[in-house]
């Protein structure tokens, strides 16, 4: 894509002279990670953002964004069970490990499919006032670390229910979260980009998206796959759910998951700066 | 000391038609060679601002006048930092504040109060700072019992007023304004004029796009004729009138 793009871009250093007292250009490495900082530095703006899209959303209803952990709820309680019949499974080791893998999948696909947005809903903003870009993905990732919040808190009450012990391992969620959140900010940069550019990356990475639920282990455990194994354990998005998954039911996650994600959002991380420095200053002329 | 100065900047628009908005026709053209979509490139080159040199210092209240599609509002957009000069360069020194469209940040449903909080932010003033100036801001805008109402109840004049105040409340050192805001009532145009003037006065920076020459000569000290995306004439406001005013030469 980086290739096809290319030519549609007139460079920006083009005609400038030797001469003059005009400072040297910055790099577009440079300009793109001041970008990075100066959005993150405006904590206060996606933050604030962030909770008026939420407030938005629920606006005129009592229970408010507490919909969703009560919808959480009831679609857990009634999928575990029927679930735990058909594959089989305890129903207090299950339904614990379905609810906690249905948040996290809401999660990751949420913000996967927001990402698509990202340039395109503030694109009013964007036209009018110049804000750091980054600030758009922030505030995506943000909104849906609040909505994974308040469905996160089923689980201290499933874990008083189903008598689970909390176990010490349960510090890796805060790396978990961490990580995720930043794999979200990549995304949302890299796809919003994209999908700017290209209205039919929207449908395309939804119905990936609808794909790649059913070859996850959300809902049904990896150790069914049985010889197929190996299929989770190159799935990143599998080492996502289960660094945040397992602590939370008391089990370590498993040995792949962690290096996997890592290297996942290194490269993410990596190739999306590179795309962000080089078309930072089209996403204007885009949305 | 704020300014803005502009060397060779051009502008230009791809406009994607339907097939070069798709990746997969683009896709198709590449291993095609362009047979099953040759559509997917079809882009039309909007060339929307040629070679604009500009320098705007120390107390300049710069016109940019010229008819509809000259180049005004791309000019503006890129002073404020919007659009990135697909062809030369841009130098800004200031803080920036542009009053470009009415519509930005605004929750239709949410007080006056409350939109003065969050079109501040937009400006990259923070809520607390905000907070401190709503009552000054409020009184300002003059809107009376309305800044507790929903701003869906406004008319497009109060909602001038509102930007208008908001965007001024932290004296800005380079203010943008396009032509919407000169829509107000007289008594309100005096009062944004006389708000103008304490901040212009000092080291600060007015750029104004519009129609409305009387006004354009009371407010500006310079101005700069667009015409086809190119700087056809500069000067003072009266030279400029004169000139945009003047029947066009044939050729």
């Amino acid at each position: 894509m980086v290739l096809l793009a290319q030519s549609e871009i007139q460079s920006a250093e083009g005609s400038v002279d030797a001469a003059g007292d005009w400072p040297p250009l910055p790099s577009r490495a440079w300009v793109a990670w001041r970008d990075l900082r100066a959005g993150l530095a405006r904590y206060w703006m996606w933050w604030a953002m962030a909770l008026q899209d939420i407030k938005l959303r629920y606006r005129g209803s009592t229970l408010g964004p507490f919909w969703l952990t009560l919808s959480m709820l009831i679609l857990a309680v009634g999928m575990g069970v029927i679930y735990s019949h058909l594959f089989h499974l305890d129903v207090h080791t299950y339904v614990p490990y379905l609810t906690v893998g249905l948040i996290v999948w809401q999660f990751i696909s949420t913000t996967t499919t927001e990402a698509c947005q990202t340039f395109m809903t503030p694109d009013n903003v964007i036209q009018q006032v110049p804000i750091p870009f980054s600030i758009h993905a922030y505030r995506v990732v943000c909104r849906n670390l609040i909505v994974l919040g308040h469905n996160l808190l089923i689980v201290p009450i499933g874990l008083v229910v189903l008598h689970i012990p909390v176990r010490a391992v349960i510090w890796q969620i805060v790396p978990a979260v961490v990580v995720l959140a930043l794999d979200g900010v990549w995304v949302c940069l890299l796809l919003g980009m994209v999908a700017a550019r290209f209205r039919d990356i929207a449908p395309i990475v939804a119905s990936a998206l609808q794909m790649t639920f059913f070859l996850t282990p959300v809902i049904w455990p990896a150790e069914q796959l049985g010889i197929y194994r190996w299929m989770a354990d190159i799935n990143p998005l599998y080492a996502a759910i289960d660094v945040l998954r397992a602590p939370l039911i008391g089990v370590a996650p498993a040995p792949y998951s962690w290096p996997l994600l890592a290297t996942f959002t290194a490269v993410g991380c990596g190739f999306t700066f590179l795309f962000f420095a080089r078309f930072r200053g089209r996403i204007a002329y885009w949305v | 000391m704020a300014f803005v100065r502009l060397r060779g900047v051009s502008v230009e628009f791809p406009i994607y038609s339907g097939g070069s908005r798709s990746l997969k026709k683009l896709v198709l053209s590449k291993t095609t060679q362009g047979n099953v979509a040759s559509d997917a490139r079809d882009r039309v080159i909007v060339q929307a601002l040629t070679d604009i040199d500009l320098e705007v210092g120390h107390g300049d209240r710069l016109a940019l006048v010229g008819v509809n599609g000259a180049g005004k509002s791309t000019l503006l957009k890129v002073l404020a930092g919007i659009f990135e000069p697909t062809r030369g360069r841009m130098q800004a020194e200031g803080r920036v504040s542009a009053l470009l469209t009415a519509q930005v940040g605004l929750n239709p449903e949410a007080t006056g109060r409350e939109n003065i909080i969050t079109r501040g932010m937009y400006l990259d003033i923070h809520p607390r700072a905000m907070r401190e100036h709503v009552d000054e801001i409020a009184d300002f805008t003059e809107l009376g019992y309305y800044i507790d109402m929903p701003v869906r109840t406004y008319s497009a004049g109060m909602i001038i007023r509102l930007c208008f105040a908001v965007a001024t409340a932290f004296p800005p050192e380079i203010l943008l304004m396009d032509e919407w805001i000169l829509a107000g009532d007289s008594n309100f145009l005096q009062k944004a004029r006389k708000r103008m003037e304490t901040f212009v006065a000092g080291s600060s920076i007015l750029v104004l796009a519009s129609h409305a020459m009387p006004l354009l000569e009371e407010w500006c000290n310079r101005a700069v004729l667009l015409d086809g995306g190119r700087i056809v004439a500069s000067g003072t406001v009266a030279e400029v009138a004169a000139r945009h005013e003047a029947p066009v030469q044939p050729g």
